[in-house]
């Protein structure tokens, strides 16, 4: 695993021992494997408009038309038409769509994993309505058997397939727990033999933001509800949701499910996670023949739940505040107003950014960007972006409800030395409950 | 068999059948391949199959807010070039009766001289597209032989046709047979190009509408 | 019969005014679009043209061609014009039958070889050694030839001579051809209509007559004094058309109104001809104002042009059957290419289960 340059100058990461046609033909089947109707529908459909560049914070920030989101498709593209399309036959007998080359592939690989978060704001730009975030998701899978992805994210693979989570082994998970519990007085339930609600966790809040797994259990404890963490399904963020790692996003995602069911339990709760979301809530369901045996939310949609129903109640914040919606929560995920609702019980007054709910700027750091340090100059520069935005509201906090957009932006604002704070919404209402 | 012949007889038939013949190909062949949409259980009150498919189509009509400062230019200049070839192909009346003639369906057209105007405009509209594209760096770079020959083969039947209706250029009779043959080989490159995103764009549109839709997310 | 007086000296021995010569000369320049300075050039020739020897050969024609240029509306005077062509043979004319009128046709050749004008009305059949249409057991294309040889220049009249007309329409049994598919070593002048306007045969004639040369023509070789417009672009009903008021059928409100008839099958956009401004019948009328729309019939192969009452723009017959054809055939193709691929991600899918979980 060594950073290379293709004979074009280009960087990228190559990992295992493959020979180059051996990485051409493994991301060549990775691809053919995804195109079903509804991919070559969209492969299909391109009329090169370019409106997609202008909704992409990457194109936005630096003026690089490299990072036309439809342009970081063009090998998968490739790949369909000479392979899967229906004139794929005469392409290939006549030589009119030539093989993927490898150097191609090399080319595409910061174009794939560093210039794209997966946010999906593109897809809303583009008029012929293609899910190009949808598609990249599609083509990392083939970059990944390939061995061409960023060497960060491969690391947190290995780990993550080593351990069950790429912060930390599983063995040590309930001792981590339990002394975030006894650090901050707070009761925690894990590894309970039977529970309603199985709470999972994201890999900072194992590191970092521990303070994060106390926050869940005191709201948990103060609603009342049966709820227990377990070391046999905590690790819910899912990198294999983001790497390319198919066969890991389907164990990580078996555990957290098999688990609930294990202990009985109807709710698994997400944490404060975007991708854990897009992963356990949309795209479990590959696995259990779409009847995924458990009703799974996010730790925002909880937090809504046990504020309208009145289970907890809050003391008033009465701040200004703006929000910057996660984009596997908000814009692919669907939970628009959950989060604002909890903010409207916190009496936080909320002042909306100017692209704001589905058409937020993404934070930049999503789809293992964040992970990927060769990507920092770029993400900085998205990261102005929201900068300017949040500046222009004037608000005193600034919330958000995915604990790596909250890493991507203190990094940002570290970076830009820029004094804002950017917090958790579900530590503003753990700080915040009324006994 | 004189051109003008030969473009209304054999050219236009064969040309009927090439796009015919490629159009199902190329659209069986997309959608007759699995279909993976992936079938998690619905957000609760989300839109159904059937009206998730429609909005998405629906949705896409005009860019959002944010999407629509720089992309107003190319929408509305779009806008202005489909609805202008779509007013001269299906309300003039000579071409109202080739389709007559095709299928039995016919209806009223315009006069000629307000058809005359919208072509102009289409022309004009479609010059400005090509502008656009040539200097655009996003455009050039993304851009494609097909972008251009599309263009083109779209561009002469509009150019020709004012011409044989303004008896410019050739003779009447060969300004009139290069219009068909122009449509005849705009016909044959259709299915093989961008210009089918005409049908497949409701099922780009529909598919989106259906994913996105049953998540609660907006489109 | 030739007489060697100069026309003008005839018709002033008939009593024929120099004033009235004159007028006559510029009323027929005036119909060729000439300009008004050639009158008197065309008077003076026309005076000291000598009696012009013409043979008029009758092939596959239907006689309508004769029929039309004897009803040439104009004055006395035009009548004595043709008197002053020798018109020396003629099947419907002539006094003269059978091997009496072959003769004076011969002859007539060889006293004015190099100077005589041939005629012609009615197609040449060429199927079997032309045998489908013989006069006195000559088959018409040994007549044509042997008479064309020594002719001054040759004038087909009607759409069969110029075009092959109705007896090349298809399936065309007899091989039928127009002339100047025959005769290439002639000038030829076509003068086509179905029969054609009665001034644009004498007029043509005229032309030649008083300036001994061929009269402006088109690609066609039709003079375009007289088929230099389309009918659609003289057509007085052409305001209604680019309104979009058209009649729907032959008795409805817009056929009572006197609309276009484009939609009832008028070819007037791609017929040339001087029906829509001489008319017929001295300028009496012509189709398009008594309500039918035009019938092409002075361009070739009208009859097969998908029908009279078929709009101009609409396809050939036949495109149905052969569309569902390739309807058929597109989605066999599409289930096929679908299938193709599904095969191959089968294929793809099952090497990665039977090499395990490789990486």
């Amino acid at each position: 695993m060594t950073a290379k340059t293709t004979a074009s100058g280009v960087p990228y990461d190559a990992q295992g021992e493959m020979t180059d046609q051996a990485r051409r033909d493994a991301a060549m089947k990775g691809f053919v494997k995804e195109f079903g109707a509804v991919a070559a529908s969209h492969l299909e459909s391109c009329v090169r408009c370019g409106m997609c560049s202008e909704a992409c914070h990457f194109y936005v920030a630096t003026g690089n038309p490299a990072y036309t989101p439809i342009h970081k498709l063009q090998p998968f593209e490739q790949a369909y038409k000479r392979h899967a399309g229906p004139f794929s036959p005469v392409y290939r007998l006549f030589g009119l769509v030539p093989s993927v080359t490898v150097e191609k592939l090399q080319e595409w690989e910061r174009l794939i994993f560093d210039a794209c978060t997966m946010c999906g704001r593109c897809t809303l730009a583009c008029p012929m309505g293609i899910d190009i975030a949808e598609l990249i998701k599609k083509a990392r899978h083939g970059m990944f058997k390939a061995g061409l992805i960023p060497d960060r994210l491969q690391l947190m693979d290995r780990t993550a397939r080593a351990w069950g989570s790429p912060a930390t082994p599983a063995e040590d998970f309930a001792d981590i727990i339990r002394d975030t519990g006894e650090e901050l007085g707070v009761p925690m339930n894990v590894d309970r033999d039977k529970a309603e609600y199985l709470v999972t966790v994201a890999p900072a809040e194992l590191t970092e933001h521990t303070k994060a797994l106390a926050d869940a259990a005191k709201v948990f404890n103060a609603a009342g509800l049966d709820w227990t963490y377990h070391t046999e399904g905590f690790e819910a963020s899912n990198i294999g949701y983001l790497n390319g790692d198919l066969e890991l996003q389907e164990k990580m995602t078996r555990k957290l499910i098999d688990c609930a069911v294990k202990i009985g339990a109807k709710t698994l709760v997400l944490p404060e996670c975007g991708h854990a979301y897009g992963a356990a809530r949309w795209e479990a369901a590959r696995w259990y023949g779409g009847e995924v045996p458990v009703r799974v939310i996010h730790m925002t949609e909880l937090l809504a739940e046990v504020v309208n129903s009145g289970k907890i109640r809050l003391k008033p914040i009465a701040q200004s505040a703006t929000f910057h919606d996660p984009c596997q929560l908000v814009r692919r995920g669907g939970v628009n107003e959950a989060p604002r609702d909890v903010m409207k019980a916190l009496d936080l007054k909320l002042t909306e950014l100017e692209n704001t709910k589905a058409l937020t700027w993404c934070c930049g750091g999503g789809g293992g960007v964040v992970s990927n340090t060769r990507a920092d100059p770029i993400r900085y520069k998205a990261f102005e972006l929201k900068k300017r935005e949040v500046d222009a509201t004037g608000t005193q906090r600034f919330v958000t409800a995915c604990g790596q957009c909250r890493i991507t932006l203190n990094l940002g604002a570290k970076h830009f030395k820029w004094d804002k704070k950017v917090e958790s919404l579900l530590e503003l209402v753990a700080d915040n409950l009324a006994d | 068999m004189t051109l003008l012949d030969f473009a209304r007889g054999p050219a236009l038939q064969a040309a009927l059948v090439i796009f015919i013949i490629g159009a199902l190909w190329r659209f069986i062949g997309a959608l007759l391949l699995p279909w993976r949409l992936v079938p998690a259980q619905p957000r609760e009150g989300s839109p159904g199959t059937v009206s998730a498919w429609l909005k998405g189509m629906a949705v896409k009509m005009w860019p959002h807010e944010p999407f629509a400062k720089h992309g107003a230019f190319q929408f509305i200049n779009g806008y202005i070039f489909h609805v202008g070839l779509a007013i001269v192909v299906f309300l003039f009346v000579p071409h109202i009766l080739f389709i007559q003639g095709l299928t039995g369906l016919s209806w009223p057209g315009l006069p000629n001289s307000f058809v005359t105007v919208i072509g102009v405009v289409t022309a004009a509209s479609l010059v400005a597209a090509l502008l656009h594209r040539l200097r655009s760096p996003v455009l050039q770079l993304i851009s494609r032989v097909d972008d251009y020959i599309s263009w083109l083969l779209t561009f002469l039947p509009v150019l020709t046709g004012l011409l044989a209706t303004a008896h410019l250029g050739a003779r009447y009779e060969t300004m009139l047979a290069l219009h068909i043959l122009s449509i005849c080989v705009f016909l044959i490159w259709f299915p093989f190009g961008k210009l089918m995103h005409a049908f497949l764009f409701a099922f780009s549109r529909g598919m989106t509408g259906v994913r996105l839709g049953q998540r609660g997310a907006e489109l | 019969m030739v007489t060697p007086q100069t026309l003008g000296e005839i018709l002033e021995g008939r009593g024929v005014s120099r004033r009235a010569f004159l007028k006559y000369s510029s009323y027929l320049s005036a119909l060729m679009a000439l300009p008004p300075s050639m009158a008197p050039a065309m008077a003076q020739g026309l005076a000291a043209a000598r009696r012009q020897s013409v043979i008029w050969l009758s092939f596959q024609e239907c006689t309508g061609c004769t029929e039309s240029i004897t009803r040439s509306m104009s004055p006395t005077l035009e009548s004595l014009i043709f008197d002053t062509i020798s018109l020396d043979y003629h099947h419907t004319l002539q006094a003269a039958s059978g091997e009496a009128a072959e003769h004076a046709r011969e002859k007539a050749m060889a006293d004015n070889k190099g100077k005589y004008v041939v005629v012609v009305d009615g197609s040449v059949p060429l199927k079997d050694g032309g045998l489908y249409s013989t006069i006195a057991g000559v088959s018409n294309l040994k007549m044509l030839q042997d008479t064309c040889k020594d002719a001054l220049a040759v004038i087909s009249v009607g759409t069969c001579a110029a075009f092959g007309g109705i007896p090349k329409a298809n399936p065309n049994p007899t091989g039928a051809v127009g002339i100047d598919e025959i005769i290439k070593d002639k000038p030829v002048i076509n003068i086509p209509g179905c029969p054609p306007i009665p001034e644009a045969m004498t007029g043509s004639v005229a032309y030649l007559v008083a300036f001994g040369k061929i009269p402006e023509l088109d690609h066609l070789k039709r003079p375009k004094a007289f088929f230099g417009d389309s009918i659609h672009d003289r057509c007085y009903r052409r305001p209604y058309y680019e309104r979009g008021e058209f009649a729907e059928g032959f008795d409805d409100d817009g056929a009572r109104k006197g609309y276009c008839l484009y939609k009832v099958g008028c070819k007037g956009p791609v017929t040339y001809n001087a029906c829509a401004t001489l008319k017929w019948n001295g300028g009496v009328s012509f189709p398009i104002q008594s309500g039918h729309g035009c019938l092409g019939c002075s361009e070739p192969d009208f009859w097969d042009q998908g029908g009279f009452y078929r709009p101009l723009s609409t396809s050939m017959p036949g495109m149905g059957m052969a569309l569902a054809g390739a309807a058929a055939v597109g989605a066999a193709l599409g289930v096929g290419a679908a299938l193709t691929a599904r095969k191959h991600q089968q294929a793809y899918i099952r090497e990665q289960a039977a090499k395990g979980d490789e990486k």
